[in-house]
């Protein structure tokens, strides 16, 4: 015999387990977690290998790509402990595999930890990894379209980056609709322009992650 | 993932979530099977309907959801505005209060990913 039931569950519960764990280590170790999403080569991995060269906090990184080690072998080269992950075909990240990977990363003396997620501006943004922020990573050659095509991701976004500044007089972007279409998106959120190649904005960036470090070492334990 | 390729990860990932859901559900409250299974998904999540009913389709064999027929109902993207107060509902994505035009505003329904209820086959039937 079959009945008709009220449910009225959230799905996603399940990984939202791990995402709350994976909170609660990072909250008393006091180290907060950025999620750095972004479309393939908008410069996720350059932007950290920018930050291994200026930056005074140390960092690891947690790198998720389909395939290959490449993204972990240039942060190496560089002096930043990555560990890699290959997702063999899934196009983000979840919870259990971040649990993880911390499980076999030293945390202990990090300053900050970074999850590069798999390049995607679609599914990244969907699961929450037990992160203190998400970073939205657009470059300028993706188009200025990009904000209100992939609104979750911008809408979540504890700051918004705008890489590849430099090849604005080449590309066609249209600057002001971009920053009008993120602040429509997320109010809040800063958006700090870089240059990767010559380091313009890198600064920035880092005092950003200095502060997000103190505040949560203020609130650790 | 919309890659227009046929690599649809974004439902595929959804409709797995779902139906690791029922099937837990199923497992606490001693039932066989679900038949039917109505979910309700804002706005903001982006689902494209066929694909997810097509990728739930494939998840569920072998599992107790195994040709269940899903619904699904979408709800829209509304939030409040706190410059004037007044509600807007929209099938957009732009968060600007359609009366005052400011951005300051909270969002009320349009994340949501629900089960909100299933027939379902119990036991000793």
């Amino acid at each position: 015999m079959s009945k008709v039931v009220t449910i009225q569950q959230a799905v996603m519960a399940e990984d939202e387990k791990y995402a709350l764990r994976v909170r609660k280590l990072m909250k008393e170790k006091g180290i907060p977690m950025f999620n750095i999403i972004g479309s393939p080569g908008c410069g996720k991995t350059t932007l950290l290998e920018a930050m291994a060269d200026r930056a005074d906090f140390s960092f690891a990184v947690i790198e998720g790509d389909l395939e290959t080690s490449r993204d972990a072998e240039r942060l190496a080269s560089r002096g930043v402990t990555a560990l890699q992950i290959n997702t063999r075909g899934w196009c983000h990240l979840e919870a259990h595999v971040v649990e993880k990977a911390l499980a076999s990363l030293d945390v202990d003396g990090l300053d900050v930890l970074f999850i590069e997620n798999v390049g995607n501006l679609v599914c990244p943004a969907e699961f929450d990894l037990g992160e203190d922020l998400k970073i939205a990573v657009s470059s300028t050659p993706e188009g200025a379209d990009k904000p209100l095509k992939y609104p979750m991701l911008f809408v979540q976004a504890g700051a918004v980056l705008l890489t590849k500044i430099d090849l604005l007089p080449h590309v066609r972007f249209d600057r002001e609709m971009f920053v009008n279409d993120v602040r429509s998106l997320n109010p809040r959120a800063p958006i700090l322009e870089l240059d990767l190649t010559s380091g313009a904005g890198v600064g920035a960036w880092v005092s950003f992650v200095s502060e997000k470090i103190k505040e949560k070492r203020s609130h650790a334990g | 993932m919309r890659t227009g390729n046929g690599n649809d990860m974004h439902e595929l990932s959804m409709a797995e979530a779902v139906n690791n859901t029922i099937k837990d559900l199923c497992a606490r409250s001693g039932w066989l099977r679900a038949r039917r299974v109505v979910l309700k998904v804002g706005r903001m999540r982006q689902v494209d309907h066929e694909l997810l009913a097509f990728a739930f389709e494939i998840v569920a064999r072998g599992t107790p959801s195994e040709g269940a027929e899903l619904s699904v109902l979408e709800l829209p993207t509304v939030f409040r505005c706190h410059s004037c107060g007044r509600e807007t509902t929209t099938e957009g994505m732009a968060f600007v209060c359609m009366n005052c035009g400011s951005t300051n505003v909270e969002l009320l329904s349009g994340m949501e990913l629900t089960i909100e209820s299933m027939e379902v086959d119990q036991q000793g039937a």
